[in-house]
């Protein structure tokens, strides 16, 4: 797939509640228009990226109230789309974050699934000061 | 997310508009939990839903779990191309009621 901008790095802060979900939605979808995908891999992506910020809402803070933000920084360099999100939240266990069978129909838990479905690579990290956590996404345009 | 509910019999048709996301489950529960809970057959017309998370499933799946141990039904009608690709990636495409 030929991506017309080689390079690109933006990113934005939000205030951690789930009325920033949809900013978080306009966000990546400024960003992705500037990218050569079809329009059903731009909403793969906002999607992945709408689930993540979802699961530090939901997770991280679990629900609660908070004047915290998050930041989201999506890169791009040759192809390699790397997503990155930061939190000040309760640190994430990987070994924690798991989504449901999938075959196990119940409510919830289908947004961790979502977001391996559509990205290549899904890695937890412990956060630089003044964060706690930092996941990063990442997936291969180029193919 | 606006809605609109039209009855018609036992049937109450919602006609829900928007993004659905973890903003607005609550109030999509509000709307349609109590329909179900009435024993009425309800279709949910998604045509004017523009982007579905998994909040949104989980709403799909909860009304359609609570509707079946009630007796009674929830079909998703007229579902908008982007809401059908979140419900095929779920893979409840054979255990919804999609019309």
């Amino acid at each position: 797939m030929n991506v017309a901008i080689k390079s690109i790095t933006e990113q934005r802060d939000f205030v951690v509640s789930s009325s920033s979900l949809k900013e978080v939605r306009s966000f990546s979808r400024e960003v992705f228009e500037k990218v050569n995908i079809n329009q059903d891999l731009k909403d793969e992506l906002v999607l992945a990226i709408a689930e993540a910020a979802q699961n530090i809402v939901k997770h991280a803070y679990q629900g609660e109230d908070t004047d915290d933000k998050m930041e989201i920084k999506i890169s791009l360099e040759n192809g390699q789309l790397e997503i990155g999100f930061f939190d000040k939240g309760r640190p994430v266990e990987e070994k924690n974050v798991r989504h449901r069978k999938i075959d196990d129909i119940k409510p919830g838990g289908l947004g961790t699934f979502f977001i391996q479905q559509i990205m290549d690579a899904v890695v937890f990290k412990e956060g630089e000061k003044p964060w706690i956590n930092h996941l990063v996404l990442t997936k291969n345009l180029n193919v | 997310m606006s809605y609109k509910v039209t009855e018609e019999g036992n049937i109450s048709t919602v006609h829900l508009d928007g993004e659905i996301d973890m903003d607005v489950t609550e109030k999509a529960k509000e709307i349609i939990m109590p329909l179900i809970e009435a024993k009425k057959e309800v279709h949910l017309n998604l045509k004017e839903v523009q982007y579905m998370d998994s909040s949104g499933i989980s709403v799909l799946i909860e009304s359609h779990q609570k509707a079946t141990e009630l007796g009674t039904k929830v079909v998703l009608k007229e579902i908008s191309k982007s809401v059908l690709k979140v419900i095929m990636m779920a893979k409840l495409e054979q255990i919804l009621n999609l019309d």
